[in-house]
């Protein structure tokens, strides 16, 4: 009882970890590029949201146990990225059946066309390396993922209500779009270091 | 407007699309490849390293993707840059080992393998015609071109303001700004480089629009 709990700790604290002080954006710069055509395009961010999650749910375990699997491997350097986007094509296949089986293909066609968006993107590739050169148990991997993916969708919602308040006159027009974007989330990415007070090592 | 006076707009406009190495930079213009720019290129060196990675990654990646798109095994064309990408990566890996201690290497960290799926290699995927392998070549070499211009213009000012040295040599004896090298710092510098390069372009653009109008 007591490992459960432990476990169950275990993966909180990594999970709270990964959703404010190690999160994707504002640390490590993860999936900025895919955050603003986001948030520009004015993208569904609930579809790709919920669709990100699942997919680091899925293939964050299937990347822990193939990095395992190639732990005595002495080129796995080279290959890790390789197996890495095959378990997040993996989890893109069973993403991708449950919502054409789940819904009705009318309205599954929104989410199938942002689907390989959520799958194939630095969010997703690196929190599969992070939880695998930082040797992540399993509960740590899938704590970071799920954290990953909640963070990931916070920081997009928090850009894009930002945007919505930034996106006036009253900005220089040079400003407008990606540069008044990536100024907020500095300024966001500021505020979470002087909470912090560190760094993450990449 | 007359017509010729639109058919010579609408070359000028074709003329600005192509340019991706300054008035449609893939960073500046269509905000593509940023995580390594904001995290990893601080300084010169590392902008030269993941230069030299993207280099030989985003070229291959698009010929070899754009040829096995014809093939309908491959019609998920995200899957088959992602993979495409991943498998080149290896090679990558394997020249960058010969030309950079593994201690340099390790100075990029994740932000290396997470090439493979950065949108500056994979953003291709997302257009639905299937893009010839000569078109594919040349977009590949002049997307990479911007690319590398624009990380080592960041990593030059990065490096600059964060640390006072340029390539490792130090210009002052003092670190001007140095939250600059911090991925925060990144953000905001990244802005304001981004926000010149769209000042300067907006002004060329307009200076080219007004000399086709005095053409015709």
């Amino acid at each position: 009882m007591s490992e459960v709990i432990a476990s169950l700790g275990q993966f909180f604290v990594y999970m709270v970890t990964a959703l404010f002080a190690q999160n994707a954006v504002f640390t490590r710069g993860l999936g900025v590029s895919r955050l603003t055509k986001i948030v520009d395009d004015g993208t569904d961010t609930l579809t790709f949201g919920v669709l990100l999650c699942c997919i680091q749910i899925i293939s964050a375990p299937l990347g822990y146990f193939a990095n395992r699997a190639m732990r005595e491997f002495a080129y796995r350097g080279y290959v890790r990225p390789f197996v890495c986007v095959v378990c997040s094509a993996v989890a893109f296949f069973v993403v991708l059946g449950a919502v054409v089986a789940l819904r009705r293909l009318e309205s599954a066609r929104h989410a199938v066309a942002a689907l390989p968006m959520a799958t194939f993107n630095t969010c997703v590739l690196g929190t599969m390396l992070v939880s695998a050169t930082q040797s992540f148990s399993l509960v740590q991997t899938m704590g970071f993922a799920v954290g990953s993916g909640l963070g990931y969708v916070m920081a997009v919602l928090v850009v894009d209500e930002g945007m919505r308040k930034l996106d006036g006159e009253r900005v220089p027009e040079i400003f407008r779009g990606l540069p008044v974007t990536l100024l907020y989330i500095g300024i966001l990415a500021l505020a979470i270091y002087g909470f912090t007070g560190h760094t993450v090592t990449y | 407007m007359t017509h010729e006076e639109q058919m010579r707009a609408a070359a000028l406009a074709k003329r600005i699309k192509r340019d991706r190495v300054f008035l449609n930079n893939p960073v500046v213009m269509q905000g593509l490849g940023l995580a390594p720019l904001i995290v990893a290129a601080a300084t010169l060196k590392n902008a030269l390293m993941l230069a030299v990675a993207v280099a030989l990654l985003l070229t291959p990646t698009r010929v070899v993707a754009a040829f096995l798109s014809k093939f309908p095994l491959f019609r998920f064309r995200g899957l088959t840059y992602a993979l495409t990408a991943a498998a080149v990566y290896a090679g990558v890996l394997a020249v960058m080992t010969r030309l950079y201690s593994a201690a340099d290497i390790g100075l990029l960290g994740l932000y290396l393998p997470l090439l493979c799926a950065d949108p500056i290699v994979l953003k291709r995927y997302e257009r639905p015609q299937r893009e010839r392998i000569r078109t594919a070549l040349k977009k590949g070499v002049i997307t990479t071109a911007g690319y590398v211009l624009a990380m080592l213009l960041t990593a030059a000012v990065r490096e600059f303001l964060g640390t006072g040295c340029l390539y490792g040599h130090a210009l002052l004896g003092y670190s001007p700004l140095p939250i600059a090298s911090l991925p925060m710092g990144g953000f905001i510098v990244l802005a304001l480089l981004i926000a010149a390069w769209r000042g300067v372009t907006n002004i060329i653009k307009r200076q080219m629009a007004l000399g086709v109008k005095q053409q015709a």
